[in-house]
């Protein structure tokens, strides 16, 4: 069980390798470039639909994006939420 | 006694394209160094590391590929490596600097699960 | 003689290059080492260490190297306090003219 944070767009390499380490158990947060791969609708949702971690966005950089409302069944968590989901997992793993 | 926490280091940058690498190789040696234990996993561009023969004089850079090759000195006897993504760049593992051992992508969740802290580099 | 200024605060050489046997006879003379076979044999594989693996080594790696190069009865740490004292990958490192070991507290 690890919480993995994910700050790089859809379209680059890093991406890509996060996607590969996500474990079902696993919870994967959104933040900075990282809220783009949220966007319903998108290849990069679909994948991260279907790779079976729980999801969730930061809220301040949803807003900065202008993405809160196309977030679809996303979490969507403030920095007290982050510190709170940090504490329920025994590892953390940053991608940026 | 301390209690000894078992760290992964998940390794995923080229060696010359940031100082990543290097920093990456420091806390390999500074955790083996203080009898840490501490593992190594290859994913992404990071396997470009193994590859053999890195020359890296004329770059006035330090060669991580040669700071590999001493890890065994330091008790680190192999490093493991995403299989998909070495076999991604056709990475002869055989040649690397250091004993390797592909990891599939179980092998790899399962990796995760023994260690305590991973720290991406 | 070099001039003080081709070493660091601590009186490691700046330059690997800038190292002979007479440079390494003057830092051994500044930390009070006079220096016999037995200390060369160590301050090439020293230089040898460098040359393989891009950095000084820390204790540790240092003795095992001793160990696969000179044998189990020079590999062993009490054998380069003897020779080194103190602290033998920091001294050795500064005498072989390499720069100050990374890992080296």
């Amino acid at each position: 069980m690890t919480l993995h944070t994910l700050n790089a767009s859809p379209a680059s390499a890093v991406f890509a390798d996060c996607l590969g380490m996500l474990a079902a158990g696993d919870a994967l947060l959104l933040l900075g470039d990282g809220v783009y791969a949220g966007m319903a609708g998108t290849g990069a949702r679909a994948k991260l639909d279907a790779c079976g971690a729980q999801l969730y966005v930061l809220r301040d950089d949803t807003a900065a994006a202008g993405l809160l409302e196309r977030m679809d069944a996303i979490t969507v968590i403030d920095f007290d939420g982050f510190v709170a989901l940090s504490e329920q997992f025994p590892r953390q793993l940053a991608w940026y | 006694m301390a209690s000894r926490k078992r760290l992964l280091l998940l390794i995923r940058h080229s060696p010359y394209g940031s100082s990543l690498a290097r920093a990456s190789l420091d806390v390999a040696l500074a955790a083996a160094a203080f009898d840490q234990p501490v593992s190594l996993l290859f994913t992404g561009d990071g396997v470009l590391q193994l590859l053999p023969d890195q020359d890296s004089a004329a770059l006035g850079v330090k060669n991580p590929g040669r700071l590999l090759a001493s890890l065994p000195l330091y008790d680190i006897e192999q490093v493991y490596v995403d299989a998909e993504a070495a076999a991604r760049y056709q990475i002869d593992l055989n040649a690397a600097p250091v004993p390797a051992l592909a990891l599939d992508r179980r092998a790899i969740s399962a990796l995760v699960e023994q260690h305590d802290h991973l720290l991406g580099f | 003689m070099l001039p003080a200024s081709a070493f660091d605060k601590e009186g490691f050489l700046r330059h690997l290059k800038d190292w002979t046997p007479q440079v390494a006879r003057q830092i051994a003379a500044a930390e009070q080492l006079e220096l016999t076979d037995a200390h060369w044999e160590i301050l090439y594989l020293l230089r040898d260490y460098y040359a393989e693996f891009d950095s000084s080594p820390a204790m540790r790696p240092l003795v095992k190297y001793c160990a696969r190069k000179l044998g189990n009865d020079k590999g062993r740490s009490i054998y380069l306090m003897s020779l080194f004292p103190g602290s033998p990958a920091k001294l050795g490192s500064k005498i072989a003219g390499l720069p100050k070991p990374d890992n080296c507290l």
